[in-house]
């Protein structure tokens, strides 16, 4: 299998992660566990094909699938902060009611609740100019869509945001020790919104790149786990920005190599299609042990 | 007497089994404001799907045969909770169960059926129980969260059965993924001719009776409730923790491998890629608005059966999906986990006095 063409799926294939995990850091930071961004991610994809197809404009897509993925982050705040469901059976259940919802309105909105007709989605890529001349890197780079350097961006921000901004130290210490946050007049209820919210546009964005940058249509269920695999990344990377986006290209090498092994060589497909998979299990038995998230996951400021 | 003189409005409203009825009763509300937004009449819908699941001798056997399955499921859940652990494997545990059950009633070893039937179930639970003790040591050796690695675990398998079912184990010159039919000794018995529905619902009903027994007249039993009451506390009065877990687990995965053999050992009598799909994740809600109780799922797998027979039969007259039915059980999944669902309401009415 060519170098070129491993790397280049590498990377497309970690760009929904990484976006999906910074939006993760920030609910994760702020005592939120992020069990719910599969349902964001799976409503930003749905969102932006059903924008795509009514108005046949990318960017109004992408706008959508963020809306979307927002919407869902603040009903998941709702439920575990005013109403106070537990935030993993909370997540799960998100989860589920978005996989039969889109799947419902699948069938609503096309009559066909297996995918939608092909949409107008991103095509081509950047015009990255002399750099392209570069071997290996050159023919990578240039074949990146203008998500990747957004990608790269978001990571910068997140790392700016957490740790050199006053907004950041407080959210950090939200999730450290809500009651102490609470004492210093820190509205913690408020913050905590605010960080899913954040965390619902970047995850419905992610899904918007699934459903029309890398495809161009919404199929039922389409993030299949992806979610639950940035659960287990963010830990891997220690709730870091950085560590978080090396641990989805680590993820997205997973899934490059199965799709590069399916073309090259005649192996079932399911059976590589596991990998990604057992990956994740590996990960989260072996490597990921001693690392614990904020003290105050889970927690309220006590009255 | 006296006691029921104290129950005051707000005591009913504590109770689980209320609390589960108004859940079910939102959710429906919830369901009904969908399709009336999409442009459907929510009474004509529900009607139908009361009609097309209760109101005939028909409808109430096809809910029965839907209900099997789930009943299964809800139990699976329902028993992991009750140690604290958070099963989500159902569904891979019930596709390998499935399997395992049609490779094995599907050997010529010209037994009888007496030997046969049992070994043919037995093999799909194991099958389904092992696949759920691998989940249950990466948590007790490694510490690794039940619920991804189980999660996870179900795509594995999907995708394994898919691949045993597309391949090897494909019937030869069929034209869909499905293994061979299993043989006569080895396909449960059926309670109405010609209808899907077996002696599976029987035991189906005695196994959530007796686990009811073995959690609260064992001394594991009791063991596990304690684990999932209070952990520590537990293994402070010595209680192995890793052997609870260990148990729960294969214990959870066997049952949950059972929906799979009674799918596997009925109706078509084989594995069909993909035909079990979806009652795993059911099996969540079932036992949630159960409250866990391993007595009340066979009453709450009965309203889900029926929900998902309506739910079918709603959909060959009208463009609404089968899937409805799933949106129903997960918001009752939400609405069952709302500890503020029924205090709020008490708040309120005390600010009213």
């Amino acid at each position: 299998m060519g170098i070129e063409s491993l790397l280049l799926t590498t990377l497309r294939m970690s760009i929904p992660l990484v976006i999906a995990a910074m939006g993760g850091i920030f609910a994760t930071r702020s005592g939120m566990m992020a069990m719910g961004l599969e349902s964001m991610m799976l409503f930003g994809a749905f969102g932006a094909v059903w924008c795509s197809y009514l108005t046949g404009n990318v960017f109004l897509g992408f706008l959508t699938g963020v809306l979307f993925g927002m919407v869902f982050g603040l009903t998941y705040a709702v439920l575990t902060i005013r109403f106070q469901v537990n935030q993993v059976i909370g997540g799960i259940a998100l989860n589920l009611f978005t996989v039969a919802c889109t799947t419902v309105l699948m069938q609503f909105v096309w009559g066909n609740a297996g995918n939608s007709p092909a949409v107008n989605s991103l095509e081509g890529s950047v015009n990255i100019g002399i750099l392209a001349e570069i071997p290996v890197i050159g023919p990578v780079l240039s074949g990146m869509s203008i998500n990747f350097y957004i990608a790269i961006l978001l990571i910068a921000a997140t790392t700016f945001v957490m740790f050199h901004t006053c907004f950041g130290l407080r959210l950090r210490m939200i999730g450290e020790n809500p009651t102490a946050a609470s004492t210093l007049g820190i509205k913690v209820r408020g913050y905590k919104y605010l960080a899913m919210l954040i965390c619902g546009a970047l995850a419905g964005f992610a899904g918007a790149y699934l459903s029309i940058d890398q495809l161009n249509m919404f199929s039922k269920d389409m993030i299949a786990g992806k979610g639950y695999i940035v659960v287990v990344m963010l830990a891997l990377g220690k709730y870091n920005p950085v560590g978080a986006a090396l641990a989805a290209l680590l993820f997205g090498f997973s899934d490059a190599l199965q799709i590069n092994l399916q073309q090259m060589f005649s192996v079932p497909a399911q059976l590589v299609q596991m990998l990604p998979y057992i990956v994740t299990i590996l990960v989260i038995t072996f490597a990921v042990r001693h690392v614990k998230g904020p003290a105050g996951t889970g927690k309220l400021p006590e009255e | 007497m006296n006691r029921l003189k104290q129950l005051k409005p707000n005591d009913i409203l504590s109770s689980t089994a209320v609390k589960s009825v108004i859940s079910l009763l939102i959710a429906l509300l919830i369901g009904g404001v969908i399709l009336g937004v999409s442009g459907y009449n929510p009474l004509s819908c529900y009607g139908a799907i009361v009609k097309g699941s209760l109101l005939s001798p028909s409808a109430l056997i096809n809910t029965l045969v839907q209900m099997t399955p789930l009943m299964f499921t809800g139990l699976a859940f329902a028993f992991s909770s009750k140690s604290g652990l958070i099963n989500l494997g159902m569904e891979g545990q019930m596709f390998l169960g499935g399997l395992a059950a049609a490779v094995v009633g599907g050997l010529d070893l010209g037994l009888p059926m007496i030997i046969h039937l049992p070994l043919t179930i037995l093999s799909g639970m194991l099958a389904g129980g092992l696949y759920g003790l691998l989940a249950g040591l990466l948590k007790a050796k490694f510490g690794a969260s039940e619920f991804i690695v189980t999660l996870m675990l179900n795509y594995v398998a999907t995708f394994l059965c898919s691949y045993l079912a597309n391949g090897p184990l494909r019937e030869e010159g069929s034209l869909m993924a499905q293994t061979k039919t299993v043989l006569p000794s080895a396909q449960l018995p059926e309670l109405v001719g010609g209808k899907n529905l077996t002696i599976a619902l029987i035991l189906g009903i005695l196994l959530c009776v007796g686990i009811h027994l073995f959690l609260n007249k064992m001394a594991l039993g009791y063991e596990i409730r304690a684990v999932g009451r209070n952990q520590i506390a537990s293994e402070t009065a010595g209680i192995n923790i890793n052997k609870v877990t260990l148990t729960t687990m294969f214990v959870s995965g066997a049952v949950a491998g059972l929906a799979g053999v009674s799918m596997s050992l009925s109706g078509n009598n084989r594995f069909v890629d993909g035909a079990t799909a979806g009652y795993g994740f059911n099996g969540v809600a079932i036992a949630s608005l159960a409250s866990h109780n391993p007595l009340a799922v066979i009453l709450s797998s009965f309203v889900f059966g029926a929900l998902r027979t309506g739910s079918l039969a709603l959909s060959m007259t009208q463009r609404i999906q089968p899937e409805f039915a799933d949106m129903i059980q997960a918001l009752v999944i939400l609405f069952v986990a709302m500890p503020a669902l029924l205090t709020g309401l008490k708040i309120r009415k005390r600010r009213a006095k």
